[in-house]
């Protein structure tokens, strides 16, 4: 510690390692947090429809278009250290093949932000209940549409459309039976691990309750119009190969 | 003249403190470093609030190296002074690898 340069160099050196103490505690500490997350998922309606990954294919396959009721309570996922929660929905349902592990397709996602991380165009709008949208539109209810009308965590969907439409490795996915919608997510911390949706008890964490729709089967092809996915806002994400199929009345 | 002003810069430079000042130095930098985390996690985790946790902990790191790296007055109180100049008459034999060079 006799120079400048020294006394640098051993301030700098003990920091780190009180830094890292302190984020280690920060990341232990979420694990005395209690939670007891609840949702429940119910399906209003499947369609599949025929059509073309993208428009120079020449492939047609099946899309399955799912619309569904939420309504969640993961109020407690937010903690300190939480940064955003990972939402999403995914249909699950069995291989064709017995010995193989289920299917699984994500139809609906949502990045849910805690008050602590900034703004950013990804963040999930909730949409507001139909009763209040009516009520009169000055500034303060415009203002009030970038919010959600819940608390964080508290979803309630009704009818909702899905954001993707799914299809199979197969190509195909009409008739198949057992399918069932199964909420899911990832709590994203500011430090510490990415913790995934647990269904059993740890500590004072309790597992999932609810979180899986009853079962139901994708119907044949043509059982059914008018297909929407959710567009506008954050729900729209156009990719490459990622256009909206069309319908398979129409020239390959 | 050139001489003396290089001599100063590398002395500002060097910042060169005393044995009991190093001792200090190392002290401090313990115990402010170790508080200012203490309270950066305390104070965070009673506000929920994790951000305050990162400028608590920042804003003590900040104040520790302006505590610690200049040297300060009171790192240099105890100077250790030179051996006085060797005179036949002195007394002091000075002892190198068992030869006697004083």
């Amino acid at each position: 510690m006799h120079s400048a340069l020294v006394r640098v160099q051993n301030v700098f050196g003990f920091f780190t390692t009180v830094a890292f103490t302190v984020a280690t505690l920060i990341a232990l500490s979420t694990f005395i947090n209690p939670q007891a997350p609840s949702a429940s998922i119910k399906l209003r309606n499947v369609q599949v429809v025929r059509g073309r990954p993208h428009y120079y294919s020449y492939k047609k396959e099946e899309y399955a278009h799912i619309k569904f009721d939420l309504d969640t309570d993961l109020f407690e996922l937010f903690n300190w250290n939480t940064k955003q929660v990972f939402l999403y929905i995914k249909a699950v349902y069995p291989a064709t093949k017995p010995g193989l592990p289920p299917s699984e397709a994500i139809i609906w996602d949502a990045i849910l932000p805690a008050s602590s991380a900034p703004w950013h165009q990804n963040h999930y709008i909730h949409p507001s209940p139909k009763k209040s949208s009516s009520a009169k539109k000055t500034k303060k209810a415009a203002k009030q549409a970038a919010e959600s009308p819940y608390p964080r965590g508290i979803l309630h969907l009704e009818n909702q459309r899905p954001k993707y439409q799914i299809t199979d490795i197969s190509g195909k996915l009409q008739n198949r039976t057992d399918v069932q919608l199964e909420l899911g997510w990832n709590v994203q911390p500011w430090v510490g691990a990415l913790v995934w949706t647990n269904w059993r008890e740890y500590g004072v964490w309790q597992g999932l309750k609810g979180g899986k729709s009853e079962t139901f089967e994708f119907p044949a092809i043509g059982a059914g119009k008018k297909l929407d996915t959710e567009k506008g806002k954050e729900g729209h994400r156009l990719m490459a190969g990622g256009e909206v199929p069309v319908g398979g009345d129409k020239k390959g | 003249m050139a001489d003396q002003l290089l001599d100063q810069v590398r002395d500002a430079f060097e910042g060169q403190i005393d044995f009991e000042g190093q001792r200090l130095a190392e002290m401090l930098t313990t115990v402010m470093l170790g508080a200012a985390g203490i309270f950066a996690f305390l104070i965070g985790f009673m506000a929920q609030d994790i951000k305050l946790a990162l400028y608590i902990g920042l804003a003590g790191t900040a104040l520790t190296f302006v505590a610690i790296v200049p040297p300060w007055p009171f790192f240099n109180k105890n100077p250790e002074g030179w051996l006085p100049p060797h005179t036949a008459t002195s007394g002091i034999s000075i002892d190198v690898d068992g030869q006697k060079v004083g």
